[in-house]
């Protein structure tokens, strides 16, 4: 694959990799704490994942095999264009198969398919402060932080559950890492907290626009904060994949018509095509593959 | 302290892509701690540096990092001439300024004079990057912790006994603390300030 030319390989200069690189580091030895960093420009508008793509172009290699998701799909927009991006400026290999890729850039997901050891799964974030809408200023979430203030969190949910009767929050769920930081895992859907904690993969975060970067060691234990009566759970759907039949992945909803009628489809589309290569099939098998398109 | 020409050597051959596997390298030590690398994307190092010391510092630092050596390196002009040539790393006199320490593990400062870090900032610490006559897996420490499945053993030679205690009771300041990278020859481990240490403790006898 050709790369561009009068760029440094990854885009970004050797300097501002360093920097990172370090910060990736400090984020690995305290995990969960957001190491602020000297975010770059990138050449696309922050929230469409700066933070995301400085980790990868500082840690990608010629070796490695990119895979890029957004919302579980490596079709989207935002995924299309950040693997062209690398595929353009490192002349990396890339790859839709999660268990093919060594590096896994992500929005809002984490793939259905374990991940294993030496994989390393990059999140793009677009606020790594889990008090910030609790506590707007910096000066004092950072005493929290420090001092394990969390309590303010436990109320937030409470309030959840003495309006709704259940905690409601359903994506960026607040987690606790290693019984010590409290990080905001990125908008995943709650559905992948429990796959945070003991994975074998490392975890890094890039917020670009916040400029901060933290980090999950693999094998470190990752816990979603609940109460005794109001245990953590994650969503099910009574529905299963309209294409795969799956009945234990994350559905996205789709309208199909205008007349209201839609159908749930897996939001990793790896994980869909795999199982549709295994012979798996869904009640819309026959349906053209065109309505794969999940939204978001 | 100027540069001695005599004294340079040639850095990566490949400067982009062996600090990025080198850094590969470090974050793979880093985040599975006791995990043990080897590093060979340089041919030689300056006299008085082991060979990962030498590539870890091609790979990490820069002019935005100062840099402790301890007193033999420091009066090596090999090392100096080499690490200001490279790296343009500002040459520290107190290990508390340095965000890079390099050390003999004979030579070593004391914990306490190194820079742990803040409460709200734990990640201005110092980085403490030791040589050491022999890194194994040997059952010597047992160590647990993030990035560790169950448990590991390591085996760094050279520490005194002081330092050994001094470092695993730092662990009890966590989030401050100092995080180690251990070099011999090309192998390399790390120890990050998660990791807790305790004594190999032979099997136990039969209950």
């Amino acid at each position: 694959m050709s790369t561009a030319t009068g760029y440094n390989f990854a885009y970004l200069d050797e300097q501002s990799k360093r920097m990172i690189r370090r910060a990736i580091l400090k984020g690995v030895a305290i995990p969960g704490y957001q190491v602020p960093f000297g975010g770059r420009e990138m050449p696309l508008p922050h929230g469409w994942g700066t933070g995301g793509m400085q980790v990868t172009a500082s840690v990608i290699g010629e070796a490695d095999k990119l895979k890029v998701i957004d919302q579980g799909a490596d079709d989207t927009t935002n995924a299309v264009s950040i693997r062209r991006f690398f595929a353009h400026t490192a002349g990396v290999e890339t790859t839709e198969q999660t268990a093919e890729a060594t590096l896994i850039q992500t929005r809002h997901r984490i793939p259905e398919r374990p991940l294993q050891a030496d994989q390393i799964l990059i999140y793009q974030v677009p606020i790594p402060e889990p008090l910030r809408f609790i506590e707007p200023r910096e000066s004092e979430t950072r005493k929290m932080h420090a001092l394990s203030e969390y309590g303010a969190m436990q109320v937030k949910l409470y309030e959840d559950v003495a309006r709704f009767g259940h905690i409601a929050t359903s994506y960026d769920y607040p987690v606790m890492v290693n019984n010590r930081y409290m990080m905001d895992p990125s908008p995943i859907p709650k559905f992948d907290n429990p796959k945070m904690s003991m994975m074998p993969a490392l975890q890094l975060f890039g917020a670009g626009f916040e400029k901060r970067i933290y980090a999950v060691p693999p094998f470190t234990q990752v816990e979603s904060l609940d109460f005794d009566d109001h245990p953590f759970e994650v969503q099910s759907w009574d529905e299963a994949c309209a294409i795969c039949g799956s009945d234990h992945s994350f559905l996205d909803e789709v309208i199909t018509d205008d007349n209201g009628s839609k159908m749930f489809v897996c939001s990793d589309t790896d994980y869909c095509r795999e199982r549709v290569d295994q012979g798996f099939v869904g009640t819309a098998a026959d349906l053209s593959t065109s309505e794969q398109e999940t939204e978001q | 302290m100027a540069v001695s020409s005599h004294e340079l050597i040639a850095g990566f051959a490949d400067p982009v892509q062996a600090s990025q596997q080198v850094f590969r390298a470090a974050l793979k030590v880093m985040s599975e701690p006791g995990t043990l690398v080897e590093i060979d994307y340089a041919e030689t190092a300056p006299k008085g540096l082991d060979l990962s010391t030498w590539q870890l510092a091609l790979s990490l630092l820069d002019p935005n990092t100062r840099v402790w050596l301890s007193p033999t390196l420091a009066a090596n002009d090999a090392v100096i001439s080499n690490l200001r040539f490279h790296c343009q790393c500002p040459l520290v006199d107190n290990p508390f300024d340095a965000d890079f320490v390099i050390a003999w593990h004979s030579e070593l400062p004391l914990l306490a004079e190194l820079n742990w870090g803040t409460a709200e900032y734990p990640d201005r610490s110092t980085t403490l990057i030791v040589q050491v006559p022999a890194l194994s897996d040997e059952p010597d420490w047992t160590l647990s912790g993030p990035g560790i499945e169950h448990t590991r053993s390591l085996y760094v030679a050279g520490l005194s006994e002081p330092f050994r205690s001094d470092l695993t009771r730092s662990r009890q300041r966590f989030p401050l603390g100092i995080d180690t990278f251990w070099c011999c020859d090309n192998r390399m481990a790390a120890l990050p300030r998660t990791t807790q240490i305790e004594p190999f403790k032979k099997a136990e006898e039969a209950c």
